[in-house]
């Protein structure tokens, strides 16, 4: 895929202070995850990439625009959603949202009808005339969203779109990003603190520390090389038999609380031999699964490796 | 017993004629208790009637045998963490926790001592001499979880703590808790994020528009739910194979073969016959199998089953 | 049958003038404050004055009319003069400047108090624009009110007196333009200024008086304390009354000024040094604008 977003060296300073340091990296990917611990620098790239703060050293390009020369055309492409809040309190949902795309250049009658269009489709066609100051949290964030895709950009920035969101409000919104990411014309680029929104969401991640890159993956590819690792969750007799079993045929095991079993797999061993073992020893296998938190792991490592301790 | 418990007996909480809370009755246990529910669906009434912050309309709660209408008395005991994000002006990390815990009634050397613990458990030691006002949103997190428990508190009572901290603050907060919850102190979490609430809780209070729907151990809540059978999903390259293998048992009730035609969602009122038969099966068809999961095992499924995809007020 | 899902459709579309993107903030602004019945009220009231104007200069110059009044003899009932003008301008300006303190605060403080500003600035739209806009609504609404009928009075005089008269005066024109051109510039930008720092409404508005009345007082105070004349600096209606001196009679006044915009007493105060005192007032707005309009925060 031809690249989102094409870092240069790319430095930001505030007063002296070096926030991102000499950034050089190429993100391709429908939907990339940008991570990081508090202070790392996430929140000033977006800032950066958006030409609220003009960098020091080095360029970027987006969507190969420059944001130096070219800032205002790259504007144009991205839809912005915010992490705090953003709205005015006074206006209606569909009105603020057709001000926000006719400010992005769509002619008055084009923004009123995607305006609500994207109201329909974020979820919120049933208040979308009602002031923005009597929304509830959830719909305060779909609101961000709807202003975000309005006026048709190609780029989205979505800085922590489930914050704050309780559990259907979130699997909604995931779900949303997810039908972006597939659509394969909207590209998405998610700052989340929260792994498992990242990895449901992202192709790709973007691991940020101190203003360095410390990773730069794509979890696909990740998630394919994990084959060989196995979690169970038994229940049944006793493990140590089953235990025993599985180490005869080979594989590394580690029990873990309640029935929890993590194992790796040897080459050339099936599935079905573990159920051979289970079925001889009347143990049920209640939860099977490739190793989950990939991500969780390749978070881990980029924070040790980047300064040496975790 | 009862002074291991925080316990609610029909209680009930109005805002004028606006429902916070309507007759719970609750008997928590040490341990770490997460409270699970929409926006709007009393948690935030149910910790501030726990901590004394505000007076049941109706109904008795004794927090450890104390009654919550007796500050003096369960100041000492609670640490409460709150939601919102205000700070007294003009004071930096360390002048924080020191003024609250002079509050309390400890002299300097105690409070300079517990100030300087509280920092170091939160990893805030450096920032503390800077101002609370120049703090990221993850240090103010924790701060207030600093604040929550400095002075050693039996009991936690945190709402929502683990918002806006990043993977690697999370996990060292979680592993914080899980400590507490160990030695025997009573934690109470609010949170939104259902999967570590599975993870980290021994009990689960959920709450919708004000009632308490369900509460207790995660696997017991699931087997309380009589009316549905458990859901299980397996993602397999033969579905249609198992499918018929399955039907000709009587406790699998429904069997749903996946859009992508690689995995099947079943309902079986006896899981334990179904596992250990899926043994033979797998064996006998040469099947294979990519995972095995139980759909609604965890707090997620509960959730929906209880509380539902509309959410709270919205 | 066809059924159709409700989708994300990208745009394709044309886009407007990149150039008069800013006109879309005045076109919402003017549609809010359309609705508020008591601003249409007040509004179309601030017509009141000219339209006296213009029957008084109809008057003088129609014999029926004035047979009819029994002043034949009085056939210069007022002089429409510079001074005519002049005194039509200050209250038109007065009436303006309640105007700007009712709509003013409005216009940045709602943008401010949710973060929507970093939405604006998300877009390709700078700050300039935006300020641009904000300050078009108040301009468009203040230049009807206050040199629109000067200027139209002065085109009614013309025609009725004949054009030697307009030549003769043309800097009457010139002053109304320019003279109310400072004021409402003035008045604006304080308005945006406040309406930025000030969150709430109110005060924000009283501010707006505050620095003309109150400052004024100070402005005594220091005169009558430090026994000096510096402190008509501190007075803006000593400033501008002094401007609207000189661009209306230049250097042979007889007049000191409108109603409300009195030149200091005893003119102590050269010209120049007026202007740029209302030029630092107005740049000191702009810098407080610039500060408190950005997309994101400095910290640290």
């Amino acid at each position: 895929m031809d690249s989102v977003i094409e870092l240069d060296g790319l430095e930001v300073r505030f007063g002296g202070r070096p926030i991102l340091k000499k950034l050089k990296a190429s993100l391709t990917g429908r939907s990339i995850g940008l991570l990081g611990p508090n202070g790392a620098g996430k929140s000033t790239l977006l800032n950066t990439l958006l030409g609220f703060y003009a960098p020091t050293g080095g360029s970027a390009r987006v969507l190969g625009l420059d944001i130096r020369t070219q800032a205002r055309e790259v504007r144009g492409l991205i839809g912005y959603m915010p992490e705090n809040d953003a709205f005015i309190a006074s206006m209606s949902g569909v009105r603020f949202v057709r001000m926000m795309a006719e400010l992005a250049g769509l002619p008055r009658e084009q923004a009123l009808e995607r305006a609500h269009e994207a109201f329909f489709y974020v979820g919120l066609g049933e208040v979308r005339y009602r002031p923005l100051g009597t929304y509830s949290l959830g719909m305060k964030q779909s609101a961000k969203l709807a202003q975000a895709i309005a006026h048709g950009p190609k780029l989205l920035f979505l800085d922590e779109p489930t914050n704050g969101l309780d559990p259907p409000a979130r699997a909604r919104m995931i779900q949303l990003i997810q039908e972006i990411r597939d659509r394969g014309d909207l590209r998405l680029i998610v700052s989340s603190h929260l792994l498992r929104d990242v990895e449901e969401c992202c192709d790709q991640v973007l691991i940020l520390k101190d203003g360095n890159i410390a990773a730069y993956c794509d979890l696909e590819q990740e998630r394919r090389s994990n084959r060989r690792f196995l979690e169970l969750e038994t229940r049944g007799a006793s493990n140590g038999c089953f235990l025993e079993a599985l180490e005869r045929l080979g594989c590394e095991t580690a029990q873990g609380a309640q029935g929890r079993i993590k194992l790796i797999l040897p080459e050339g061993l099936e599935i079905r031999r573990l159920y051979e073992a289970a079925a001889e020893q009347q143990i049920q296998i209640r939860r099977l699964n490739h190793k989950r938190d990939s991500l969780e792991d390749i978070f881990l490592k980029a924070m040790e490796a980047a300064d040496g301790r975790v | 017993m009862s002074n291991r418990l925080i316990t609610f007996g029909e209680v009930s909480r109005f805002y004028g004629e606006v429902l916070g809370i309507n007759r719970v009755n609750l008997a928590i246990p040490p341990g770490i208790t997460s409270l699970v529910g929409p926006n709007g669906s009393g948690k935030t009434t149910l910790m501030n009637l726990m901590t004394g912050l505000i007076r049941p309309t109706r109904g008795d709660i004794r927090v450890l045998g104390v009654r919550p209408d007796e500050p003096e008395k369960l100041g000492p005991l609670i640490g409460y963490c709150a939601q919102f994000d205000n700070f007294p002006k003009g004071l930096t990390g360390y002048q924080f926790l020191y003024s609250f815990l002079r509050i309390r009634g400890m002299n300097d050397a105690e409070c300079e001592e517990r100030t300087r613990t509280a920092l170091a458990t939160v990893n805030l030691a450096e920032a503390a001499q800077r101002p609370v006002a120049a703090y990221s949103k993850g240090m103010r997190q924790r701060i207030k979880l600093a604040q929550a428990i400095a002075h050693d508190p039996q009991i936690v009572v945190l709402d929502e703590p683990l918002n806006g901290l990043d993977p690697m603050a999370r996990a060292e907060t979680i592993e914080l808790f899980q400590e507490w919850g160990g030695k025997g102190r009573h934690v109470i979490v609010s949170s939104h994020i259902l999967h570590e609430v599975d993870r980290i809780s021994d009990q689960v209070i959920l709450l919708s528009h004000g009632y308490v729907v369900a509460e207790g151990q995660i696997q017991g809540v699931r087997s309380e739910v009589k009316d549905q059978p458990m859901q299980i999903l397996i993602r397999c390259d033969q579905p249609n194979a198992l499918a018929a293998r399955l039907f000709l048992q009587d406790h699998v009730v429904e069997a749903k073969i996946h859009p992508d035609g690689k995995g099947i969602l079943l309902r079986t009122t006896d899981a334990d016959q179904f596992y250990l038969m899926l043994n033979r099966i797998v064996l006998e068809t040469g099947m294979e199998v990519e995972s095995v999961a139980p759909a609604d095992d965890d707090v997620n499924s509960v959730y929906q089953y209880l509380i539902g995809g509309e959410g709270g007020t919205t | 049958m066809a059924v159709y899902k409700k989708t994300y459709r990208p745009y394709e579309g044309p886009l407007t003038a990149s150039w008069s993107r800013f006109l879309v903030i005045r076109r919402y602004a003017f549609e809010d404050l359309r609705r508020s019945r008591f601003l249409t009220i007040f509004y179309l009231a601030s017509f009141i004055y000219p339209l006296i104007c213009a029957l008084i200069i109809w008057v003088e110059h129609n014999a029926s009319a004035l047979k009819l009044l029994n002043l034949e003899q009085a056939s210069r009932l007022i002089g429409v003069d510079a001074g005519f003008y002049m005194t039509l301008l200050g209250w038109q300006s007065m009436m303006a400047l309640f105007l700007a303190a009712f709509i003013g605060p409005g216009l940045v403080s709602p943008d401010l108090t949710n973060n929507a500003l970093s939405l604006y600035l998300s877009r390709p739209f700078s700050r300039t624009e935006y300020v641009v806009g904000k300050l078009a609504v108040l301009l468009t609404l203040l230049s009807l009110m206050t040199w629109v009928p000067g200027l139209l009075l002065y085109a009614l005089q013309s025609y009725l007196e004949g054009w030697d008269w307009a030549a003769a005066h043309t800097r009457i024109a010139s002053g109304t333009f320019l003279g109310a051109g400072i004021w409402i510039l003035l008045i604006a930008l304080l308005a945006l200024a406040l309406s930025a720092w000030v969150k709430w409404k109110p005060a924000a508005g009283a501010l707006l008086f505050g620095i003309f009345f109150v400052a004024s007082g100070f402005g005594g105070a220091i005169n009558a304390v430090q026994d000096t004349k510096w402190g008509y600096l501190l007075n803006v209606s000593n400033l501008v009354g002094t401007v609207w001196v000189q661009l209306f009679e230049g250097d042979d006044p007889t007049n000191n000024g409108a109603v409300f915009f009195r030149q200091a007493p005893g003119s102590v105060i050269p010209v120049w040094l007026c202007w740029a005192a209302l030029l630092v007032l107005c740049l000191a707005c702009l810098y407080m604008l610039s500060r408190k309009i950005r997309g994101a925060e400095v910290v640290r």
